[in-house]
C-alpha cells in the first residue's frame, strides 16, 4: 500500500460534517423553547428526550391536575415541536423523530381517555400508499410517522396498492390529499392514472408524487399531481393544503413551502 | 445444491485485492470473461414510464432503443467488452413482457459480437416481489403467489436467454426497515445477518439449480434494499436522518448475507450495488461488480473512488432512459463507465493497477465511515472475521459488525478517521449494543424474536423457524 503520510487531504475533501457540528447538546437548544409551565415542561421532556417507557406516568400525573386537550398541546405536541426544529437544526436526527413520535403517540392515547368525545380532533386526514407492484414503502412508513406528528390523521394503505383501491378508498374518505411512492419509472406511471381517477369521479384532491423515481417534473406533469422530495417536506405541505392551497398553488409555491416561508 | 460456509479467506494477504483479477474468474456470454485480467464495463438502464403498457413498445425500448444504444456507443468508442443488466421491472413477472426483452438482448449481443468482434453478455436481475406480511414461502401468499412468481421468473430468465443470474432479495427487510428507521443494530444483525442469510441459502439453492439445468451462471445477490437503504439515509454531508457509523456497520453485517448465494454454487459477478462487494471478494475471491463515481446518474456516495479500487466489472447502477446532448443517457453513462474501465485495464497493462488501486482507495478513504471499512486493507479484516465464524450465521454477522465498529474506533482514537459527536456516540452505542448479545446462536434467536414480535409484518415463519 501507498504511504499517505504527509498527505494534505484538506485540499483532496472537506468533511463538513465535521466541520459544521453543532456544538450545543439538546439539553442547552431545548432550554429556551421548553414550555414555562412546570407540569407542561415535564410532559414535554419525556418527548424531547424520547422517554417512551415513562411517559405514561408522566402524562397521568398531569392529567391530575390540567385539562388533557392542554397536555396534549401545550406539553406533547409541543416536545415533538422542539424535536421538529432540533432535526432541521442536525443535533436530532431520523431515529431521534421516530422514537419522539412514538413517546407522543403514547401520551395521547393516554390523555385521549380523559376527553370527552374520546379522541383529538385530527387537523385532517390523508391517505398514503406505494404504487402498484413496488415493494419499497419505507419512505412512506417515514412520512407517515411524521406528518401523524404533525397532527394528521394518516390511513396508510401499504404497499402495492393497486389504482383502483387508491381511488374508491379516496372516494370513501375524501381526504386532504393522497401520496404514491414509487422508486421504479414503470410503477410511477400508476400516478396519472391515479389522478385521473380522481378527475373522473369528480374529485380534485392533490395527488402528492413521492420516491427514489419520481422527480418533480414527473409529478407535476399531470392535473392534480404534486411533488414531495423528502419525507420532512410531506407536514408543511399539508398544512399549506388544510389552509387553502389547491394543487396549482402548492405547484406555484413550493420552493417557498418547502423553505419553511 | 449442497451449501458450502466459507471459513477460510481466499487471498492471504489484502495486498492481494485489486481490481479486475478474482482468484475464480467466470467466463459466458459471448466472450466476456470476469476476473480474468481486465475490468469490464456493465451498463444497467431503466424504461420510460409507460412503456410497460404494452408489449411490443416495451421489447423495443429494451432492445431496440436501449441495448442499441449501449452496443453503438461501445462500437463507436472502441471498447473491447460490454456487460449489459436489466433490472427487471415489476411487470416482467408476466411471460408476455420478459419473455421478448431477454430472448432479444441475448440476441442483439450476439448480433455484435458477431459482427465488430465485442465480447458481450447480458445480465438478468430479476425482482423479489415477495412481502413478509403475506409470506417469503411458497404455499404463505394465497393473494399474490409471490413466492411462487420468484421461482418462475428465474425459470424465465434462465430459459429465455440470459448470461449471468442475479436477484436483489428481500429477506430480513421487514426487520432492516425497522433497524435503520430506529438506529437498531440489534434488529438490522437479527433481519439482515441472521434471518436474511438463512433466506438467501433458502432461495439461492433453488436459483443455483435452475441456471445449472439451462446454463446460466448463477452470479449472486446484494444486501440493496437493507445496506444500500441505511446508506442513502445516511446519505452525504448536508442529510440528517441516519449516522454514518451506523450505515457502515450496517454493511459489514451484510456482507455475511451476501457471501450466502457463493456458498450455495453461485460463481459471481455479485451484483453492483452491494456496496459490500470488497469484503465479500476478500473472502471467497469470486469477482465483484461494483459502483460509485460514474454511478451519478443513480446516486451520490461517499466512496465513489474507492469502489473501483477491486471491482471486476464496473457499474453505472441504473439510468432512465432520456436525451441528452451527447445522446441516450445510456449511451453517455456507457462512455463514461467506458473510459474509466479503459484507465484501469491500462494501468493493469504498463503494471501500474497497485499504484492505480491505492490512489482510489486514498481519494475517499476517511471521506466516511462507510469508506473507510470498505477500503481493501479493512476489508480484508472483516473479511477475515466472518470465515473465522464462518459457520455460524449469527456469530459470523456479528463479528463482522464489531470488527467494523472497532476499526472505524481504531481511526478515529489514531486520528486518521475523522467524527462528529454524534457519530461516535451512536457508534459507541451500537458496540455496547453488540458486545451485550449473548453468544448462543439459540439465546440470540429468543431474544430477538420476543424483542421484535411488534414489529411490522415480521413472521419468524417467513424464515422456516
Amino acid at each position: 500500500m501507498l504511504s499517505s503520510k504527509g498527505v494534505d487531504f484538506s485540499g483532496i475533501l472537506r468533511r463538513y460534517d465535521v466541520d459544521q457540528q453543532v456544538a450545543a447538546t439538546p439539553q442547552e437548544m431545548a432550554k429556551e423553547m421548553l414550555p414555562h409551565d412546570p407540569v407542561f415542561k415535564k410532559v414535554a421532556e419525556e418527548v424531547l428526550y424520547m422517554r417512551f417507557k415513562t411517559v405514561a406516568p408522566v402524562v397521568n400525573e398531569a392529567l391530575k391536575e390540567k385539562k388533557p386537550l392542554d397536555v396534549i398541546n401545550e406539553g406533547l405536541v409541543a416536545g415533538m415541536e422542539i424535536v421538529a426544529k432540533l432535526y432541521a437544526e442536525h443535533v436530532y436526527y431520523l431515529p431521534e423523530i421516530m422514537m419522539a413520535a412514538k413517546t407522543m403517540e403514547i401520551g395521547i392515547a393516554l390523555a385521549e381517555k380523559k376527553l370527552e368525545g374520546g379522541k383529538m380532533k385530527a387537523k385532517a386526514t390523508v391517505i398514503m400508499h406505494a404504487a402498484e407492484g413496488d415493494p419499497h414503502d419505507i419512505g412512506k412508513n417515514i412520512a407517515a410517522i411524521m406528518t401523524k406528528a404533525a397532527g394528521y390523521d394518516v390511513i396508510d394503505m401499504g404497499r402495492d396498492v393497486p389504482v383502483e383501491d387508491v381511488v374508491a378508498k379516496t372516494m370513501e374518505v375524501k381526504p386532504l390529499f393522497v401520496s404514491g411512492t414509487a422508486l421504479m419509472t414503470t410503477t410511477m406511471s400508476a400516478f396519472p392514472r391515479i389522478a385521473a381517477g380522481f378527475m373522473a369521479k369528480g374529485l380534485s384532491i392533490p395527488f402528492m408524487g413521492c420516491g427514489g423515481a419520481v422527480n418533480r417534473e414527473y409529478a407535476n406533469s399531470y392535473d392534480l399531481g404534486i411533488y414531495s422530495d423528502k419525507a420532512a417536506q410531506t407536514p408543511p405541505i399539508a398544512d399549506k393544503i388544510l389552509a387553502g392551497y389547491d394543487w396549482k398553488k402548492v405547484r406555484e409555491e413550493w420552493d417557498n413551502i418547502i423553505r419553511g416561508e | 445444491m449442497a451449501v458450502s460456509r466459507y471459513t477460510k479467506m481466499a487471498y492471504k494477504d489484502a495486498d492481494e485485492l485489486i481490481f479486475g483479477r478474482a482468484q475464480h474468474p467466470v467466463s459466458y456470454g459471448f466472450g466476456i470473461k470476469v476476473g480474468a485480467g481486465r475490468v469490464i464495463p456493465e451498463i444497467n438502464y431503466a424504461p420510460r414510464p409507460g412503456t410497460e403498457r404494452d408489449v411490443e413498445k416495451f421489447r423495443r425500448e429494451y432492445v431496440d432503443y436501449i441495448c442499441k444504444d449501449a452496443l453503438d456507443r461501445a462500437v463507436t468508442a472502441g471498447m473491447p467488452d460490454l456487460q449489459m443488466e436489466t433490472e427487471w421491472v415489476s411487470q416482467m413477472n408476466q411471460k408476455k413482457l420478459a419473455v421478448p426483452v431477454v430472448a432479444g438482448q441475448t440476441e442483439i449481443c450476439e448480433k455484435y459480437h458477431e459482427e465488430y468482434g465485442i465480447n458481450t453478455a447480458m445480465r438478468q436481475t430479476i425482482p423479489d416481489q415477495r412481502e413478509a406480511d403475506q409470506g417469503l414461502r411458497p404455499g404463505m401468499d394465497k393473494e399474490r403467489n409471490y413466492p411462487e412468481k420468484l421461482i418462475e421468473c428465474a425459470e424465465m430468465a434462465c430459459e429465455n436467454g440470459a448470461h449471468v443470474f442475479s436477484v436483489e432479495s428481500m429477506g430480513g427487510k421487514e426487520l432492516a426497515d425497522h433497524a435503520v428507521t430506529q438506529g437498531d443494530v440489534v434488529a438490522f444483525l437479527f433481519g439482515v445477518g441472521y434471518l436474511g442469510s438463512i433466506d438467501m441459502t433458502y432461495i439461492w439453492q433453488q436459483f443455483v439449480d435452475i441456471c445449472k439445468k439451462n446454463k446460466v451462471t448463477p452470479g449472486g445477490d446484494t444486501n440493496c434494499s437493507g445496506a444500500n437503504t441505511s446508506m442513502f439515509m445516511a446519505g452525504g454531508f448536508l442529510d440528517n436522518d441516519v449516522q454514518r457509523t451506523f450505515s457502515a456497520i450496517t454493511r459489514a453485517i451484510a456482507s455475511a448475507r451476501t457471501l450466502c448465494a457463493w456458498e450455495c454454487g453461485a460463481t459471481g459477478p455479485d451484483k453492483d450495488c452491494g456496496y459490500e462487494g470488497p469484503i465479500c471478494k476478500a473472502v471467497a475471491g469470486k469477482p465483484t461488480s461494483q459502483e460509485g463515481k460514474n454511478c451519478q446518474c443513480a446516486h451520490c456516495d461517499l466512496q465513489g473512488n474507492l469502489m473501483a479500487s477491486t471491482c471486476d466489472l464496473w457499474s453505472n447502477e441504473s439510468v432512465e432512459y432520456h436525451p441528452e446532448f451527447g445522446g441516450s443517457s445510456v449511451a453517455c453513462w456507457l462512455g463514461s463507465l467506458g473510459y474509466e474501465v479503459a484507465l484501469m485495464n491500462t494501468s493493469i497493462q504498463l503494471g501500474q493497477d497497485k499504484t492505480l488501486r491505492d490512489l482510489y482507495m486514498y481519494t475517499d478513504r476517511i471521506r466516511g465511515p462507510e469508506a473507510y471499512i470498505l477500503a481493501y486493507d479493512h476489508a480484508f479484516m472483516i473479511g477475515k472475521a466472518i470465515a473465522d465464524n464462518g459457520n455460524n450465521l449469527y456469530l459470523r454477522s456479528k463479528a463482522a459488525g464489531e470488527t467494523a465498529a472497532k476499526i472505524i474506533l481504531d481511526g478515529y482514537n489514531s486520528k486518521e478517521l475523522p467524527l462528529t459527536k454524534k457519530q461516535l456516540e451512536v457508534l459507541q452505542d451500537c458496540q455496547k449494543q453488540m458486545a451485550a448479545l449473548p453468544d448462543d446462536e439459540a439465546k440470540f434467536v429468543e431474544y430477538c424474536t420476543k424483542l421484535y414480535k411488534d414489529v411490522p409484518a415480521f413472521n419468524i415463519k417467513n424464515y422456516g423457524l
